[in-house]
């Protein structure tokens, strides 16, 4: 009896759906978008080439990072193959270790997105800032519908307790 | 299962936000005004309570506290607040047993997370003229091993590749059980971590030089049983020698002593190994013939890691991966021995996920939910690792309300924080299923038995697949049952946390 319940509960999983708001999802974040940023020379030549996929990354300042990757790829390798300026983006190396290379995806992108796993789960439990279109960017690999989507960096860290310690520390 | 629907339930989200002002859910709503005071007067170390040093070294060595740290660390929440300090020995040490609080410390860790500073681990090298392994190393060379070995063992991909080679020694652990059950008129099988040690540098020796050394044989190589010895002596006198000021250890030698020659005893092991395997390799080179099979010294071999960097880690990774799994697997199978309707729901969920007959790979755990809670759930009421340590070498930090000067080791009660009620209701209870559930009231970062962040566990997907892989083998061929019913073993700290007593199973044929 109590063993069969037990398996409902997982079954259950599957239809459970509790809501909660994104944080930041208020914040009006296209109306402080910078400008992008220039496109280095080895980006602007692969733009037409077939297999190259682009994406735009909404940085915690609000600037707008512009970068090209190849289909398969991660957006953690775009990230980093592309020397974007995100702070701490994934320090684990893509290995599922930590969660620095959360993004946030746009609804209709995230739909079609592979399903998550377990370990990405449990990485992504442990984020901060986490909304419902949450990833992490090592697990998500380039594909051709993915073009010219736009992905938002969570708030960083640091907080104003933080920002006391960093100015006497500095 | 549609991301969407995992994805969602996200309750815990806004607790989380709240708890971030460093308070626990339950106070979130005063977090606003917690927050203004911090900004006005942050804490200082000398306005943290906690113990006199007198009374913390009568606690440690006169009230059996080296065993008993994880209940000090209830203790010490109960009488002083989510942080505290006492002197550990000659090193004071901030505890910290909130998981807002933990989180805010993981956050801040830095680029090059340190574990500890005092470990008489360093010293112990230091002394032999040894590399750094992982779990010793700070800085760059660690991020140098870390790379490297990460790539090679957290990876999904790369971890699956382990799957065979792991089932075979988990086939060999199911013919010594059924060995060892014959034996018994009533197929009790006495001692079962002893069995999951075996177990546990078997596979371990599997992953690293993809070659089995017979631990699971029915006569069991002597050295490997003086290898376990040696690594539970020098997990005993780990803590022992570091609180233990220096000035006590010339008036008392023989822990310094002990310790060392355990060491000693493992470098050895660890080195007789390597080299016999890596001279096989060099055989096979110096014919043409390829390298097969998946096994991690060849490639720390190929990442022209120096000789001594390959003996220091190999050391410290072989070690580690024996008391993790054994104290997880017997601990799962205590708990699902005591709970028999949760291990009849684990077993058709194997079965179901299993073709007959087949042995399970690593793609049918995916489909086993129940199974990898059960594991979560024994992991949370007995973690491996009852208290992590972190040290923020370069800069102040602040924690809750407080100001922690630079270098101060930092204790993270993870076991007060597993069994806190206000993020597991019963918390002392063995129920699995709170894990298929998203709950609001819990915190992520109330039961990390692996640790977060570049500092984690570097072998946590290795051991989870061994783990589960192990105990879908264990529950397909038997029922397990306690042995006798009513006799409950509680957990102690070795520095890791281990059964106090032998846990006795009775293991009846399916």
């Amino acid at each position: 009896m109590a063993a069969a319940g037990l398996l409902g509960a997982v079954a259950t999983l599957a239809s459970r759906r509790l809501l909660c708001a994104p944080p930041g999802a208020a914040r009006g974040r296209a109306a402080v978008l910078g400008p992008a940023r220039r496109f280095g020379a080895s980006a602007r030549a692969w733009r037409s080439s077939e297999d190259k996929v682009t994406v735009h990354f909404i940085n915690r300042d609000g600037d707008k990072l512009t970068a090209e990757g190849k289909i398969g790829d991660s957006l953690l390798d775009v990230v980093v193959d592309s020397n974007l300026d995100i702070d701490g983006f994934g320090a684990c190396e893509g290995t599922l270790a930590c969660s620095t290379c959360h993004l946030i995806f746009e609804d209709q992108i995230f739909k079609k997105l592979d399903a998550v796993t377990d370990e990405e789960m449990d990485m992504l439990d442990l984020a901060y800032g986490l909304t419902e279109t949450s990833r992490l960017g090592c697990q998500i690999c380039l594909k051709k519908f993915m073009n010219n989507m736009t992905v938002r960096v969570p708030e960083a860290v640091a907080d104003v307790r933080q920002s006391i310690d960093m100015s006497k520390n500095s | 299962m549609p991301q969407a629907v995992k994805l969602a339930g996200r309750a815990s989200l806004l607790a989380r936000c709240l708890s971030e002002l460093g308070q626990a859910p339950a106070q979130a709503i005063e977090a606003p005004k917690t927050l203004a005071q911090a900004i006005e007067a942050p804490k200082t170390l000398a306005q943290m309570p906690g113990p006199g040093a007198l009374s913390f070294f009568y606690d440690l060595f006169c009230r059996r506290g080296l065993s008993r740290l994880h209940e000090l660390q209830m203790e010490g929440k109960a009488k002083y607040g989510p942080v505290w300090k006492a002197s550990f020995g000659p090193i004071l040490t901030v505890h910290v047993a909130d998981p807002g609080l933990i989180e805010q410390v993981l956050r801040q860790e830095g680029k090059h997370p340190v574990r500890s500073d005092l470990s008489s681990w360093k010293d112990y090298r230091e002394s032999r003229g040894h590399a750094y392994g992982l779990l010793t190393a700070e800085g760059e060379e660690w991020q140098k091993t870390r790379s490297i070995l990460a790539k090679h063992m957290l990876k999904p991909k790369e971890v699956e590749s382990y799957a065979g080679a792991l089932n075979s020694v988990v086939g060999d652990l199911v013919r010594r059980l059924e060995l060892r059950r014959q034996r018994h008129e009533r197929h009790v099988v006495t001692d079962v971590a002893g069995e999951f040690y075996k177990f546990g540098l078997e596979g371990i020796s599997s992953v690293l030089f993809d070659s089995r050394i017979g631990c699971l044989e029915a006569e069991v190589p002597e050295e490997t049983e003086t290898f376990i010895r040696s690594i539970n002596t020098m997990f005993v006198m780990t803590l022992l020698t570091m609180a233990m000021p220096k000035a006590l250890h010339r008036l008392f030698p023989k822990p310094w002593k002990t310790f060392c020659e355990a060491w000693d005893y493992m470098f050895a092991f660890a080195k007789k190994h390597i080299d016999r395997r890596l001279a096989e390799v060099a055989v096979q080179v110096a014919r043409g013939q390829p390298v097969e099979g998946k096994f991690l010294t060849y490639y720390l071999a190929k990442e022209q890691l120096s000789m001594k960097e390959i003996y220091g880690n190999v050391t410290e990774l072989l070690l580690a991966g024996i008391d993790t799994i054994s104290s997880t697997l017997s601990w799962s199978l205590y708990e699902l021995a005591r709970h028999p309707e949760v291990q009849a729901a684990v077993h058709a969920e194997i079965s179901a996920a299993v073709q007959d007959g087949a042995i399970p790979s690593a793609s049918d755990v995916a489909r086993m939910p129940l199974l990898k809670a059960v594991v979560k759930e024994a992991l949370r009421l007995y973690p491996v690792i009852p208290g992590n340590a972190r040290v923020i070498p370069d800069r102040d930090i602040q924690v809750g309300e407080y100001i922690i000067p630079k270098k101060t080791l930092i204790t993270l009660c993870h076991y007060a924080t597993s069994r806190d009620e206000r993020f597991f209701p019963e918390p002392n209870a063995f129920r699995p299923e709170r894990w298929l559930q998203r709950d609001a009231a819990r915190h992520p970062y109330a039961s990390l038995p692996f640790g977060f962040g570049k500092r984690s566990c570097v072998g946590r997907r290795i051991a989870e697949l061994e783990v589960h892989l192990a105990l879908a083998q264990i529950l397909t061929h038997f029922d397990v049952r306690p042995e006798p019913a009513d006799c409950p073993v509680k957990p102690m700290t070795r520095t890791l946390l281990v059964p106090e007593k032998d846990i006795n199973l009775q293991f009846l044929s399916r």
